[in-house]
């Protein structure tokens, strides 16, 4: 085991871990101030992907499409869950939990079908522009050219985060509100408008990973059941509604499963499994600080 | 003389009384034939369902114009959603209820395994069109289950003895954990064996089925020591998809030699466009510009003119299992079931890709395989197969004796 392929599968695990963050940061947020499981986090992450490959189709191989798909897609899908919340699930906060896992399921099922009806059960490709394509050399591994993207992406998006949760004025009221809705909303507040927003964000940030993997997979009807998983599994690993929670969730997730190929290849799939059962074991509220 | 005239005409009548006799009256079905679909009509497989079914149904078009002793076929279609319950209780219905006379599906063997069970208990023939598994005509075949597909036996032995051939002697086994991925994975190796005994396995790695991200599996086989000559890969649809578009994005093919079952295939290379190495070595039993006969271009043009697209290996499938339908009832001259399995055993059908027979003592389509590797060409917006080989079914299949003993065992 030389030092190359250590690094090599640290940055392709750094990359996997990117894209867990950003689509799991988005549910544990909406997790956090709004308190709704949306199960419906992954058909958005779909959505995400298969706009990114309209729009990069539209420009018909200009390199530009690209750039106008991870710019559009995101805007799309947090059209998509603002519409969802605002005439529908702004009516069921007070619901139980298990009303609001019925509902965001109920809503699961009817955008996987229309995704059906609008872009067919085929799969999609998106080929990156020349300038994305092939891969580069780290210390004699093969690293992608386009996880070069991924890897700049997550920090932006964790400091962007950051920023809009704790500079912003929406933002400062969403996390007060996260944290008693009652005392917020007591103060003049219109907390619904906060959840809209705070509800967009999360729904944004599931378009933004969809629209981020997908010059790297296969876009195709299915793809949100994994990803849709593994984000419950790292909200939870890290800690319900935390989002350094949800970004050291990620790193967990991504590299025991890169790394875990360098020991045991035939049985890696077990490892991030097995990695965040541990966790649960020994800090069954996860490793930071649980917002509920 | 007059007397001798009465002789002859009396001769004549009695020959042609004889002949008349001898011809088979005309038969007349006083009712259609039913086939009941059973596949996968949602979620990422939907693609060779679809495809499937419009190849059958181009065939049903044919043969329907001219009917089947006076009867037309129909059918009617279930989606089992991937889910070997749902296609099990899907077939009851189809027999139970809507009484079909023949079964047809599936793209997942598990489903198709728990169909041909249920077809063996019901003594319902049931055609298996997509899935690959072996057992299926192997080791768990019996009287009323056919296949008009190739399977991962005869894949797994062609890919093996042609990279035996190439000289390969270590080998790297790369899969996606499921029923199709182990199976003609297993089947690789089992032969490999056989064909090379020295033949020595590096490591292997497995993953998920629907891993959005394979590039840490396939950086980790580059990067080990010691090195694999060649890497085979046990996987299909969506996953093959994702393993050729990262090994393009990374050069692996051009480092190590690698060999997947429907590598080379239109349905999988298509969506890929110009996003799959050249060089990966695969194996398919059709493909729509090989063999370039007039059959072949026949079947692809009316194909496209009813559907737009060139027609895959599963639209392949379904229209030669339309054929075969209407060919045993043909000859069984019966709707009887019965009557239809002795029909259909040992028959030969004209098919795109030449005569096709369905062998008596397993049931299981003597299909050729076509062996090659990608490569790019100006024809085509997307890669296709070059170097061509066509391998005769006969020679990869497994012999009736291996067949018999394989069921021995089940027992």
């Amino acid at each position: 085991m030389d030092a190359g392929a250590v690094t090599g599968q640290l940055l392709v695990g750094l990359s996997r871990a990117m894209i867990l963050f950003v689509v799991s940061a988005g549910l544990t947020f909406v997790l956090g101030v709004l308190r709704v499981p949306n199960i419906f986090h992954g058909s958005l992450y779909m959505i995400g992907a298969f706009v990114a490959w309209t729009v990069a189709e539209a420009f018909a191989g200009h390199p530009a499409g690209l750039w106008a798909g991870l710019a559009v897609a995101p805007v799309a899908t947090a059209a998509v869950g603002l519409l969802v919340e605002r005439l529908l699930l702004a009516r069921l906060y007070h619901r139980e939990h298990l009303m609001l896992i019925l509902f965001t399921f109920g809503v699961m099922l009817v955008l996987n079908d229309l995704v059906k009806m609008v872009w067919g059960p085929t799969y999609r490709s998106l080929v990156p522009p020349p300038s994305l394509q092939g891969a580069v050399s780290v210390l004699g591994v093969a690293l992608p050219r386009f996880n070069l993207v991924l890897l700049a992406a997550g920090p932006v998006v964790a400091v962007a985060l950051w920023l809009f949760a704790h500079r912003t004025r929406v933002g400062k009221l969403a996390r007060a509100a996260a944290t008693d809705r009652d005392m917020v909303d007591v103060l003049g507040v219109d907390v619904s408008r906060v959840f809209a927003l705070a509800f967009a964000v999360g729904c944004f940030l599931a378009g933004l990973g969809g629209a981020l993997v997908a010059p790297t997979t296969s876009i195709t009807l299915g793809m949100d059941h994994t990803l849709l998983v593994e984000s419950f599994l790292i909200v939870i690993v890290g800690g319900l509604g935390n989002l350094w929670g949800a970004l050291a969730g990620s790193l967990l997730f991504g590299l025991t499963q890169s790394l875990g190929l360098l020991v045991w290849p035939q049985f890696a799939i077990a490892f991030p499994y097995a990695v965040t059962a541990a966790v649960l074991l020994v800090r069954p509220t996860g490793l930071m600080r649980s917002a509920w | 003389m007059e007397r001798k005239a009465w002789i002859l005409l009396a001769v004549a009548c009695v020959a042609a009384a004889t002949v008349a006799a001898g011809a088979a009256p005309a038969v007349r079905f006083d009712r259609n034939i039913k086939v009941g679909i059973v596949d996968t009509y949602s979620g990422p497989p939907a693609v060779f369902g679809n495809d499937a079914l419009n190849g059958f149904r181009l065939a049903l078009q044919e043969i329907n114009r001219d009917g089947v002793h006076g009867a037309r076929i129909e059918f009617v279609t279930r989606d089992e959603r991937f889910s070997p319950e749902i296609g099990l209780s899907m077939a009851r219905e189809l027999v139970l209820q809507e009484r079909v006379d023949v079964l047809v599906g599936t793209i997942n063997s598990a489903t198709a395994l728990a169909i041909s069970a249920f077809a063996r208990e019901q003594r319902v023939p049931f055609i298996v069109w997509i899935s690959k598994s072996e057992a299926i005509t192997g080791a768990r075949g019996h009287r009323y289950v056919f296949s008009t597909t190739e399977n991962t036996a005869m894949a797994g032995k062609a890919l093996a003895e042609a990279l035996a051939r190439r000289g390969y002697t270590r080998f790297w086994l790369a899969a996606e954990d499921y029923e199709y991925g182990h199976a003609v994975t297993n089947s690789f190796w089992r032969f490999m064996k056989r064909v090379k005994p020295e033949a020595e396995l590096v490591n292997q790695t497995w993953w998920r089925t629907g891993e959005p991200d394979l590039v840490p599996y396939l950086t980790q086989i580059m990067q080990a020591r010691p090195q694999p000559q060649a890497v085979f890969f046990g996987t299909g649809g969506a996953g093959m998809a994702n393993v050729l578009r990262t090994m393009q994005v990374i050069g692996f093919a051009q480092r190590l030699p690698s060999a997947i079952h429907t590598a080379i295939d239109v349905t999988v290379l298509r969506p890929l466009g110009t996003a799959a190495p050249e060089g990966v070595f695969g194996t398919t039993d059709y493909l729509f510009y090989y063999p370039d006969t007039p059959a072949n271009r026949k079947f692809v043009q009316d194909f496209q003119a009813a559907y737009r697209d060139p027609p895959g290996f599963p639209a392949f499938h379904g229209y030669i299992t339309a054929h075969f339908i209407a060919e045993a009832f043909r000859r069984a001259r019966s709707l009887d079931r019965e009557r239809f399995v002795d029909a259909l055993e040992g028959l030969r059908v004209q098919t795109p890709v030449g005569e096709v027979e369905m062998r008596a003592c397993d049931h299981q389509a003597m299909l050729p395989l076509f062996f090659g590797a990608t490569r790019r060409d100006p024809r085509f917006p997307f890669l296709v197969a070059g170097d061509l080989v066509t391998i005769p079914g006969r020679d990869v299949m497994p012999t009736c004796d291996d067949i018999r003993r394989a069921r021995e065992r089940a027992r």
